[in-house]
């Protein structure tokens, strides 16, 4: 009973938060004429994408119940393997790629592995992740970031097909397949009744700790993904990249529609949250709003959006 | 984001003290007598520059047979007043401190005199007086950039600024000395500044966004850091504007120097870091063998342009 009004309240918070965007974005399009150009919204959604990946993989693991704050060192240390056998003329274009997102899952699969193993909170293990995972950036990049990249990788993150940035291309198939996950498939199912009542999934038979080590991992494979589009965009793989970014995802996420409490949330939401946020950065500069305010903007924001979320559940 | 850093800063100095340590028991078999002991704190080990400051130290400390400690703070100011306060417990002769912050940073300098230990402050400055100061002033960096804009564009033209982090004794200093020259030339007009937060991800969007909304109205954009400058410069290819917007920026990284070569940074100001670690060095051992040193060791800022940036690159 429990679960069926939070999913159906959970709906109703994401059809507000999907109004709150188209309002957002009509008021923003009235207050300035550069906003609702086509070449305005293609650089929304190319600054959007690698923070929508790392709202991807969160969402699934919120979904689970848990939380992944490893994000953003993730995403350094991937770039910097990344870039390290993406030099011009050393690897095919295979070898960074797949390398960056080997080291990711890995990472990911290491966090799943501590959390099910040893049942210390995911707070706790991947808190220590990101400090493992930033002192792993600066030790393998010696602290300096590295640069010179081949063009072919350097495409990955600044190339456009047919007019459309790489980035945004990229997004939406990560997109189609991460919804597909989540509400197609079996382990999809799973995610969500981890989340909503971890004991009564297990009783009925759900191998809890696999699904976890799923989430955990995807986490990781699609921060991986945000690491080497990072580091494409901006042709260099910097070991301080990323700090901070795993609040940005989790914010996306929350602004979604997604339960901190577990069980509840979608794609589509999170998507939605991190479009909220890139047009709301996107446009506070083309209005040359100080950036201090555009902190403030962005934290009410956020905890409007999980007001409006309670506030649903309770009704 | 703090609990990463106290984490880390742990990690980091364990480590650091460690190696330190264990290098002094190898130089210490074939050393004559007592050796001077220097503990430097440095702003964050992070930072390329500031990494590339503590290896001239390093390089410089062996040249002259003294053993040099050096911590990170992390950019944490009250973990650099902890340092300092370390290092005095450990009976060191000299300090170097990098300081994080102006006033924050400065109860070390207080801690460091009190004691009768030479504290020599490296990059940047604190409101406490130290015993020395070696350094370049920022202010000064920002003027020279300007001064080229104001050249290249004839004393006339659009400006976009994007600022560090905000509050930071860099960003001040370097927001003064472009507000300076901007000042004395009435036909630059700024049409807008915000902070990139010296990140070149940063940076980049914030190019792109003041492309969207002023376009083919922007002259020149100033950078307060190479990375935001490499970032503006990546954005304004991507609009097929790079041609038309002069490109300035600060620190002289080695990513920049190559931009400059290739002549898609139009220009960066050099600050000598191998300089300012090895005259710190040079200032300490002199502190604390109260032989004579000068208190003010400013070292120059040189503009690197397509024309010399040779000289630059090594």
């Amino acid at each position: 009973m429990n679960t069926i009004s939070s999913s159906r309240f959970g709906k109703l918070g994401q059809y507000g938060i999907f109004l709150a965007f188209i309002l957002i974005c009509i008021v923003l399009a009235l207050s300035t004429p550069k906003f609702f150009t086509v070449s305005n919204l293609l650089i929304i959604g190319n600054q959007v994408s690698i923070n929508a990946l790392l709202a991807f993989g969160v969402t699934f693991v919120i979904i689970t119940g848990g939380i992944d704050l490893s994000l953003g060192s993730m995403v350094a240390v991937t770039g910097v393997v990344a870039a390290t056998f993406a030099h011009p003329d050393t690897f095919p274009l295979l070898v960074p790629l797949f390398a960056g997102l080997a080291a990711g899952s890995a990472i990911g699969a290491f966090n799943g592995l501590v959390i099910t193993k040893s049942k210390v909170p995911p707070f706790i293990v991947t808190l220590g992740t990101m400090t493992i995972g930033r002192g792993l950036a600066l030790i393998l990049s010696k602290g300096r970031p590295i640069s010179n990249l081949s063009d072919a990788f350097n495409f990955i993150g600044g190339g456009n097909v047919f007019g459309i940035p790489f980035p945004i291309i990229i997004l939406i198939i990560a997109f189609v397949i991460c919804s597909v996950i989540l509400n197609k498939t079996v382990l999809g199912r799973y995610m969500y009744a981890v989340g909503g009542n971890e004991p009564a999934a297990r009783a009925s038979g759900i191998r809890v700790s696999n699904v976890k080590m799923w989430v955990y991992t995807i986490c990781g494979l699609l921060s991986a993904l945000g690491g080497i589009l990072l580091t494409s965009r901006i042709t260099t793989g910097q070991p301080n990249a990323g700090a901070g970014f795993e609040l940005d995802a989790i914010a996306a996420a929350i602004i979604g529609g997604t339960s901190t409490s577990g069980g509840t949330g979608t794609m589509t939401g999170t998507l939605i949250g991190a479009l909220l946020i890139g047009v709301i950065s996107n446009s506070l500069d083309l209005l040359n709003v100080t950036s201090y305010y555009q902190q403030v903007v962005m934290g009410v924001i956020i905890i409007g959006a999980v007001v409006l979320d309670g506030l649903g559940r309770k009704d | 984001m703090k609990h990463n850093g106290i984490f880390a800063a742990l990690f980091a100095a364990t480590l650091l003290v460690g190696c330190n340590q264990s290098k002094t028991n190898e130089t210490g078999q074939e050393g004559s007598g007592k050796k001077l002991v220097i503990g430097a704190t440095m702003l964050s080990m992070q930072n390329e520059f500031i990494v590339n400051v503590a290896d001239e130290m390093d390089a410089k400390a062996k040249e002259l047979g003294v053993e040099l400690i050096i911590v990170d703070a992390e950019r944490s100011a009250l973990k650099q007043v902890e340092q300092v306060e370390s290092f005095i417990g450990q009976g060191v002769d000299a300090i170097i401190m990098n300081p994080c912050e102006v006033e924050a940073s400065s109860p070390a300098i207080k801690l460091a005199m009190d004691a009768g230990i030479p504290i020599i402050n490296v990059n940047s400055e604190t409101s406490a007086k130290p015993t020395a100061f070696v350094g370049s002033d920022d202010t000064e960096s920002a003027r020279i950039a300007m001064k080229y804009i104001v050249e290249k564009l004839g004393g006339k033209g659009n400006i976009l600024m994007m600022h560090g982090f905000m509050g930071q004794a860099a960003q001040i200093k370097r927001d003064n000395g472009a507000k300076e020259i901007l000042k004395a030339n009435p036909g630059l007009k700024l049409l807008a500044e915000q902070s990139g937060e010296w990140d070149r991800a940063k940076g980049m969007s914030l190019a792109e966004n003041w492309i969207q909304s002023y376009g083919n109205q922007i002259n020149a954009i100033f950078a307060q850091n190479d990375e935001m400058g490499m970032g503006a410069v990546k954005a304004l290819e991507a609009a097929g504007l790079k041609g038309k917007v002069l490109v300035v920026s600060v620190d002289a990284i080695p990513d920049a120097l190559q931009a400059v070569k290739k002549g898609t940074l139009d220009a960066t100001v050099f600050q000598n870091a191998k300089e300012q670690g090895s005259k710190a060095v040079e200032t300490a051992v002199k502190a604390a063998k109260k032989e004579k040193f000068e208190q003010q060791v400013l070292i120059p800022f040189q503009l690197v342009t397509k024309e010399n940036v040779g000289e630059f690159l090594k």
